[in-house]
């Protein structure tokens, strides 16, 4: 027998093994609700670390005591099963104990971007009807710099406040630091019982369309389990696993983390940020990593960063990347750079869950560029306009089905028809098979920029550069960037007789629109290359500015 | 160092605050907890800085301790030329 099938027998076994303790999880739990997933880690490890950051962490017990007592506030203030409960929180913990505690409440979670505007804020919880927000002191500038009404909101629960009361706030306020310690919670109100439908409404996540205002993604517990169960069985997630979280928890792929972690009853070292990545590089050491995920930017960072090949990680197991194409020279660079880690290259949207395939380890070489095939659960189809599969090399758009597949857009049942239809999620990317059944990304149908961790549409800033006096006309997409895979580029007509710089452009955006939204580069143009219906055409306008001097720009 | 601070400051505010509004940013405040930089902005700064003030950045240097404040900045650019000189 050689070396690598008896290891390979090895692991199979001890996954075996391990995989019993996590039966509830990969078969479904009697009591449905993602919730079950923080209860059932707490009650077999109550002293484990699930959260490690530099300088503090947080046990599966305390998670889920604090869990448990923003749960009982909420039922005392009178959140109903489907209420909708913001999240803008950036403390890792924090933001775990908020969101079960939401669930366990049988309300639905609204994780909110840290980095907003009062405006995108404001459109968010109108949008998605927000009750009762759960968010920290620093936060607070946003919603006192909300200049119209949120009619549905009617409660803030604010940590890490200096003092008890936040004046000038529209609503009123809780503290949610006495909250988590047990100090508001005088257990006046029974939590509802244990949801029972797994079809209710989990939670939404805001994502970027082409059309317009981001919409919001309705997943349902069953949605997000299915998609928990395919991640732990494709990455073979046990309790042993401590994996590094540089993403933050409110995107999609960060969400799958979170929960595909804690239904694990795994520890996760969490950094949310690249912006030293000495930083992760040293806690990634000092806490033993066994798992890296990442977007391309995050590994275009660590690459840049030239100490990196001075750093060993013994205990790293596995990288995965997704969040937007990473190129074959990129992936490459990175299996060179973490020779003993097995690269996992992933493919997924919100819209399910969010992951929909993977690249096995073992064909990285032999498959390079491909995004692989179907995570377990999911069925991936290659189609024509009219939903017939294509034959292998040609090129169709990406259906997608599977319990994993989002219920639907909220209060956009027009959108939801246009990617829902009988043959499955409709996904936009448009694709080819190879003979062995592969898949590989083609290009995308829609014009949505992917920049950083981030999906950005376009004619949301374009709708905000209009609002300025002077402009006439703007085009917004997508240019190609070392670090962020996509930079944001704003082509702007100004009118006649007006004057107009980039700064006041780009100052225009900077307080309309969260930062990452902010265009990099901006270039004043004559006209635009237009069709027929006087479309900016961006392919060709692209084109024509990247052999122009740039007219201004700015760091995201 | 008044120099170097408004060399910094000018520099911050062009780039990623867009206005001339002296008090949205103070010299001690975090760069990262008031969400003015972000991974790639912090790529760009220390290009900047490295640039403007004629330093060498070792890898070992990017750390919040030296970059993360206008003051921190500024600190690490009077050391490093101090060590150089």
């Amino acid at each position: 027998m050689s070396i690598s099938l008896y290891f390979s027998i090895l692991t199979s076994v001890f996954w075996l093994l391990t995989s019993a303790f996590l039966l509830p999880v990969l078969s479904g739990h009697a009591n449905m609700g993602i919730q079950n997933y923080l209860l059932d880690a707490a009650a077999r490890y109550p002293d484990k670390k699930a959260i490690i950051e530099i300088s503090k962490s947080c046990s599966y017990g305390e998670l889920l005591a604090g869990a448990e007592r923003i749960a009982a506030w909420l039922c005392e203030e009178d959140a109903v099963p489907g209420d909708r409960i913001g999240i803008l929180i950036d403390d890792p913990a924090e933001y775990a104990m908020a969101y079960f505690g939401i669930l366990m409440a049988g309300a639905a979670v609204v994780a909110l971007n840290t980095q907003t505007s009062a405006r995108t804020l404001r459109d968010t919880i109108n949008d998605a009807e927000i009750s009762i927000l759960l968010t920290q002191a620093k936060f607070i500038k946003y919603i006192r710099g909300i200049d119209q009404s949120m009619p549905c909101l009617r409660l803030i629960a604010v940590s890490s406040t200096p003092q008890h009361s936040v004046p000038g706030l529209p609503v009123r306020c809780a503290d949610l630091t006495d909250i988590l310690h047990g100090r508001q919670s005088a257990g006046r109100k029974q939590r509802p019982p244990a949801l029972d439908d797994p079809g209710a409404l989990a939670q939404l996540i805001y994502t970027s369309g082409t059309t317009g205002k981001p919409r919001g993604v309705m997943l349902t517990h069953a949605n997000l389990m299915a998609n928990t169960r395919s991640i732990i069985e494709y990455h073979r997630l046990t309790g042993e696993e401590r994996h590094m979280v540089v993403l933050s928890f409110f995107y999609s792929f960060g969400n799958s983390i979170l929960l595909s972690h804690i239904a694990a009853g795994a520890t996760m070292i969490v950094h949310q940020s690249m912006v030293y990545p000495k930083v992760v590089l040293d806690l990634m050491v000092r806490e033993r990593a066994t798992g890296l995920s990442g977007v391309p930017s995050t590994f275009a960072v660590l690459l840049s960063f030239a100490l990196l090949q001075s750093y060993s990680f013994p205990c790293l197991r596995y990288i995965a990347q997704a969040g937007g194409p990473m190129s074959p020279r990129l992936a490459q660079q990175v299996k060179s750079a973490f020779p003993d880690a097995a690269l996992y290259i992933m493919y997924g949207q919100t819209e399910a869950s969010p992951r929909l395939s993977y690249l096995h380890p073992d064909d990285f070489h032999r498959k390079p560029g491909s995004i692989g095939k179907a995570i377990p659960g999911v069925t991936l189809l290659v189609c024509d306009s009219e939903g017939a599969p294509v034959k292998p090399g040609e090129t169709g758009e990406i259906v997608a089905c599977g319990d994993n597949i989002m219920a639907g857009y909220w209060k956009d049942p027009e959108a939801t028809a246009r990617v829902l239809r009988k043959e499955g999620l409709w996904t936009g990317d448009l694709a080819r098979l190879d003979d062995e059944g592969y898949l590989y990304i083609v290009s995308r149908k829609s014009e949505i920029i992917k920049s950083g961790a981030h999906r950005i549409g376009p004619l949301e800033i374009e709708d905000i550069i209009l609002e300025h006096a002077a402009v006439k006309a703007a085009a917004v997409f997508g240019i190609a960037d070392d670090i962020l895979g996509e930079a944001i580029a704003a082509c702007i007509i100004i009118k006649s007789g007006t004057a107009c710089t980039a700064r006041e452009i780009l100052l225009h955006c900077r307080e309309h629109l969260p930062v990452f939204k902010v265009p990099k580069h901006v270039f004043f143009v004559e006209s635009f290359p237009a069709t027929a219906n006087g479309k900016a055409r961006k392919d060709e306008l692209k084109k024509i500015i990247l052999g122009l001097p740039e007219t201004g720009s700015a760091a995201l | 160092m008044e120099a170097i601070i408004a060399v910094i400051r000018k520099f911050i505010f062009d780039n990623y605050i867009f206005t001339s509004d002296d008090s949205l940013l103070d010299n001690d405040d975090s760069f990262l907890e008031k969400g003015i930089i972000d991974s790639t902005g912090m790529l760009e700064l220390i290009a900047f800085i490295g640039n403007e003030f004629h330093i060498t950045i070792e890898d070992d240097e990017l750390i919040p301790d030296n970059l993360d404040s206008v003051t921190k900045v500024t600190s690490f650019i009077q050391r490093k030329r101090t060590a150089a000189a």
